[in-house]
């Protein structure tokens, strides 16, 4: 019998150390059935990506609280494709500007959660991206 | 009297009482933010057993719980402070000037995130970061720049950063061979904290951050005793996660590791005490925070008295530097943060701070606007100008919910410091207790928001319809470009052979454990950045040069 | 799809991991945490190629700095020119099946090293699952030619003994902390251990753990005879890198011992090949369904010995039976 679970790859590029939101989504998308694998602060792009592909996950996460957004986001994109991996859907979370969504989505990010975004939306998004179906929050019995 | 509806209006009722519910005012929860349960109403009951003379105490006196100095804001008002920092030495510096001619008193500076990980701005993986959300500073150079045409012997400069700043400023300071012991100015040397709020041991490795901060407050001890030390930083812990009560619990153990670890090299309590100052945020439950800073005051004089033996009152009376809180504030409906940060600049003015920042509205959405930074500064000056915040000491004394809720905030803070310190407060750090603690803190507190149990305007509920994003701040980056080319070329121009000579030693003390701030500071004189001297730091202490691994020391060792 | 479609499809990956393609590994490894029986024909050409790649296991509770030892031998294996994976073997939520695998964060470093290769993987609450899935991700990073392979667990509970057996040297990480070493006599995990490991060896307590472990690892080994191995009791200081190359050489002299002693090598194999095949035999039970279609065929057996329907003996033979 075949136990399929989304796995999600969650990171933080640059030097931005403002993680308890990361964090946080990580212990809340895990309470769903997701399998977190949890990278950290501090990352490269090409760290982010060779983890993506030893790891096969799913869905990348990331999360910003500062302005250089748009740059670590277009590096990395640009260099997922040249490693072969853009189908890999990316979602970025935190202090995201509205003003910034139009372009980061012509770089090809399909999941914007931003502030205010609750968990039933990201959760929504993962199934709908990976066509694999989570659980419902199983936190309450912790 | 209301006729029922008939059944065409029957949905238009339903949306207006729905509309009635969302926009009614409600207790929502009876719980203090950081999670306290309170009662109704509290009476002398409450707080039975207190004693005057014994638990509170006048303003100014033993053990402080009313306030550190008898007049309070009479005899000195709080420092109105406003913290600039963005792109090139020259662009920080023009904020500064501006934020001068909004009333702002003295220079508060924060660096870039490379700044302050002591990583130089020409990283490799990193330098788009540089000078993003504060001032890059990576050599005596740029200090140079920052700060041209002040004496740091008679301006104080109040840096909001941990790593490396102090020993930039005494190189500064001694190489235009100003007196040391009259340095003026203040940074945050607690890297347990960083360790903590960074979230990680590769950035600040726990027992080389703790030892870099003894080493600064020995320094400082005995070389610029009127530096002062923000230490604990215990603003960023709190703000990562931890309530009220942990915020002095943390913030305690990492005071009580560092003053028996500077009393094991010979200096004594009062000899640092007196130049330290808690750096502290102010959230949004106002009795809970006013509750906070008294509880605080009472601890720190009584551990300071009774379990370090201070005789010196300027050791145990607490100056607390302040800042509201950076998270309470949200995205959605930026101007409601107005509201909620001058709550929390009124908590701490009624709790008795001696430096205040007060959070500008766009803090979530980008680096302060000027029109953003001006309407802060007028919070603070409407409440010391218009409401009478000021005018007497701790106004809230007395109360019976708010001494019942000090002697709660205290018990639980006590209770807390007693669990870290009964396994170690290294320990506590290396094997990731206290970062569960705080993740579990901001789960549940998630968990809560998700429940509805805590609402948060705006948030969770009361969510405005989508509106246009506010303006964000921006600089030209032109100062930047300078700036990188103007590194690479000192890099290239200083007197190698000083350099490598000051490295050198530099790695021969540190690998000694003695103390490394001399060195440190030899080598930024002889014009090294900060990144080569903290991975020359680290490399003697058995770690990588680049904390990242990407960039390898230019510099070869002596074996030793 | 035919059978022959199925061997051809197989060899394809086959090729495609052993010439280096990463992704395709990544994705078996994937179809083997689901117990997807489609990766069986591939995992069959990858077994055949096998054997050579000495595998290290090591366990530990939680907070005795595994990953960063890890981290750590990874530092100095690269530094020696050597490729290695990592298989880092975390729990799941008992709750939600979920789970947050984070020992990547203290390997961080290794990132962006093509010579290096880290793969997590959940426990997912498996009845003795896991140790069959966590050997035939052994499998598939041994075909991919690595010059060795790591296997990180958490715990010494029964499920991280089973995995252990894959490995060649098996290490136990123990902190000075107080009754650890007591601990690993009672889990008896002290069996398992080819080398055991006090970690932040510069904290209070660290030689009275070592003089423990040593007496009841010389205790045990007594009864072996001479030839047997001699486990060594070893103090590193994982964070700052103090005592990870006197541990590299211990797991080398291991080697070297079983080189020495075929016998004992091919004995070690041997109660490899036969954990694996109880564990595989486990599983195709498992995979039936009893008559009812809600229990496995193995579940509703017990429950027969139990209820004294049917005796042990009978019961075997008839599950023996149901696999042909």
């Amino acid at each position: 019998m075949a136990q399929e679970k989304i796995r999600c790859l969650l990171a933080m590029l640059g030097t931005d150390v403002h993680s308890k939101g990361i964090r946080t989504l990580a212990q809340l998308l895990r309470d769903r059935g997701v399998e977190v694998v949890y990278l950290g602060e501090h990352n490269t792009a090409d760290g982010v990506i060779n983890a993506l592909i030893a790891e096969d996950a799913d869905v990348l996460g990331l999360s910003y609280s500062t302005a250089t957004y748009l740059h670590y986001t277009h590096d990395l994109l640009d260099k997922m494709r040249k490693a072969g991996v853009a189908d890999v859907p990316v979602m970025l979370g935190g202090l995201i500007h509205a003003d910034d969504e139009p372009a980061l989505r012509e770089m090809g990010v399909k999941g914007i959660f931003g502030p205010g975004s609750g968990m039933d939306q990201i959760a929504a998004f993962l199934q709908d991206v990976t066509g694999k179906s989570l659980t419902g929050d199983a936190s309450s019995s912790t | 009297m209301n006729k029922p509806p008939v059944p065409e209006d029957v949905s238009r009722a339903a949306d207006i009482k729905a509309h009635l519910e969302d926009v009614s005012v409600k207790l929502s929860r009876t719980a203090t933010w950081s999670g306290i349960e309170t009662k109704n109403s509290y009476g002398p009951a409450d707080v039975e057993g207190m004693d005057y003379a014994r638990d509170l105490g006048e303003p100014g006196e033993y053990p402080y719980t009313r306030g550190s100095f008898p007049e309070m804001y009479r005899s000195r008002m709080w420092t109105l402070r406003n913290i600039v920092g963005y792109g090139a030495p020259e662009d920080t510096r023009e904020g500064i000037e501006n934020a001068l001619k909004l009333g702002t008193a003295g220079i508060n500076i924060v660096l870039d995130t490379l700044s302050q990980e002591a990583v130089d701005p020409d990283h490799p993986a990193f330098s788009p970061d540089a000078g993003q959300e504060g001032c890059s500073l990576p050599t005596v150079r740029d200090l140079e720049v920052l700060l041209s045409g002040i004496d740091v012997t008679r301006t104080g400069v109040a840096w909001h950063t941990t790593m490396m700043i102090y020993p930039l400023v005494v190189a500064m300071a001694k190489k235009q061979g100003r007196d040391l012991s009259k340095l003026l100015g203040s940074h945050m040397p607690d890297h347990l904290q960083l360790r903590l709020s960074v979230g990680n041991e590769i950035t600040v490795p726990t027992v080389l951050g703790h030892r870099t901060t003894v080493d600064c407050l020995e320094y400082s001890s005995r070389h610029t005793p009127r530096w002062s030390l923000g230490c604990p930083q215990a603003y960023n812990l709190r703000e990562r996660g931890v309530p009220a009560s942990g915020e002095i619990a943390l913030g305690m153990a990492i005071v009580k590791l560092t003053l028996r670890d500077l009393a094991a090299r010979g200096v004594g309590v009062d000899q640092v005490a007196p130049s330290m100052a808690w750096v502290s945020g102010s959230d949004i439950d106002f009795f809970e925070e006013v509750a906070k800073f008294r509880a605080l005051r009472r601890i720190w004089a009584r551990t300071m008295k009774e379990q370090f033996g201070s005789q010196d009152a300027r050791s145990q009376r607490l100056r607390i530097a302040c800042h509201t809180s950076g998270r309470a504030l949200v995205y959605p409906q930026p101007l409601n943060n107005l509201a909620r940060a001058t709550v929390q600049t009124l908590a701490a003015l009624l709790g008795g701070v001696q430096s205040l920042e007060t959070c500008t509205y766009d803090e979530p959405i980008c680096i302060p606007t000027e029109a953003a930074r001006e309407l802060a500064t007028r919070t603070q000056q409407i409440l010391a100008n218009e409401v009478g915040a000021a005018r007497t000491a701790d106004p809230l004394g007395g109360s019976y919910y708010v001494e019942s809720l000090t002697n709660q905030v205290e018990a639980d803070a006590l209770g807390l410091l007693d669990r870290i310190e009964a396994i170690g407060l290294i320990k506590a750090i290396e094997d990731g207790t206290i970062e569960g603690l705080m993740d579990d803190y901001n789960y549940q507190f998630k968990k809560e928001m998700d429940r509805g149990e805590r609402i948060v305007v705006g948030v969770n509920k009361f969510i405005p319809k989508p509106e246009p994003s506010p303006k964000r701040f921006s600089f030209d980056p032109k100062g930047m470009v300078a700036h990188m080319e103007r590194f690479r070329a000192l890099k290239l121009e200083r007197d190698q052979t000083l350099l490598k000579d000051k490295i050198g030693q530099l790695y021969r003390v540190a690998r000694s454990g003695e103390n490394a701030h001399p060195a440190m500071i030899d080598a930024l004189i002889a014009d090294a950045s900060i990144g080569e001297v903290w991975g020359t730091v680290r490399v003697a202490s058995g770690l990588s040069y680049d904390p990242f691994r990407v960039v390898e020391s230019p510099f070869a060792y002596p074996e030793i | 799809m035919s059978a022959a479609a199925d061997v051809r499809g197989a060899a394809q990956i086959t090729a495609a991991i052993s010439g280096g393609d990463l992704r395709s590994a990544a994705r078996l490894i994937t179809r083997i945490e689901a117990a997807d029986e489609a990766a069986a024909p591939v995992l069959a050409q990858l077994y055949a190629r096998g054997g050579s790649t000495p595998i290290v296991g090591l366990t530990g509770p939680p907070g005795a700095g595994k990953s960063t030892l890890v981290d750590q031998m990874l530092a100095q294996y690269r530094a020696a020119g050597e490729r290695v994976a990592v298989l880092a073997v975390d729990p799941s939520s008992p709750f939600s099946g979920g789970a947050i695998l984070g020992d990547r964060v203290r390997m961080g470093r290794h990132n962006t090293d093509p010579g290096v290769f880290i793969r997590s993987m959940a426990a997912r609450g498996r009845l003795g699952g896991l140790a069959l899935a966590a050997a035939d991700a052994l499998t598939v990073l041994d075909a991919m030619g690595w010059d060795r392979i790591l296997i990180e667990t958490v715990g010494v509970g029964q499920n991280e003994i089973e995995i252990l057996r894959h490995a060649d040297t098996v290490i136990i990480v123990q902190t000075p902390a107080g009754g650890d070493a007591v601990q690993a006599v009672k889990a008896g995990i002290l069996e398992v251990g080819d080398l055991f490991v006090v970690n932040k060896a510069d904290t209070a307590g660290a030689d009275r753990t070592v003089a423990a472990l040593r007496e009841a690892v010389e205790f045990r080994t007594h009864a072996l005879g001479a030839e047997a191995w001699q486990p060594p009791v070893l103090k590193t200081e994982a964070a700052g890198g103090v005592g990870i190359r006197e541990l590299l050489q211990a797991i080398d002299a291991h080697h070297q011992h079983f080189r020495d002693h075929p016998k004992q090598f091919a004995a070690r194999r041997r109660s490899q090949a036969r954990a694996r095949l109880v564990e595989c035999m486990a599983a195709a039970l498992r995979a039936r369904r009893g008559d009812d279609e809600q229990h496995d065929i193995f579940d509703d057996t017990i429950d027969d010995v139990v209820a004294r329907r049917c005796d042990p003996q009978t019961a075997a033979k008839r599950l023996v039976d149901s696999m042909s």
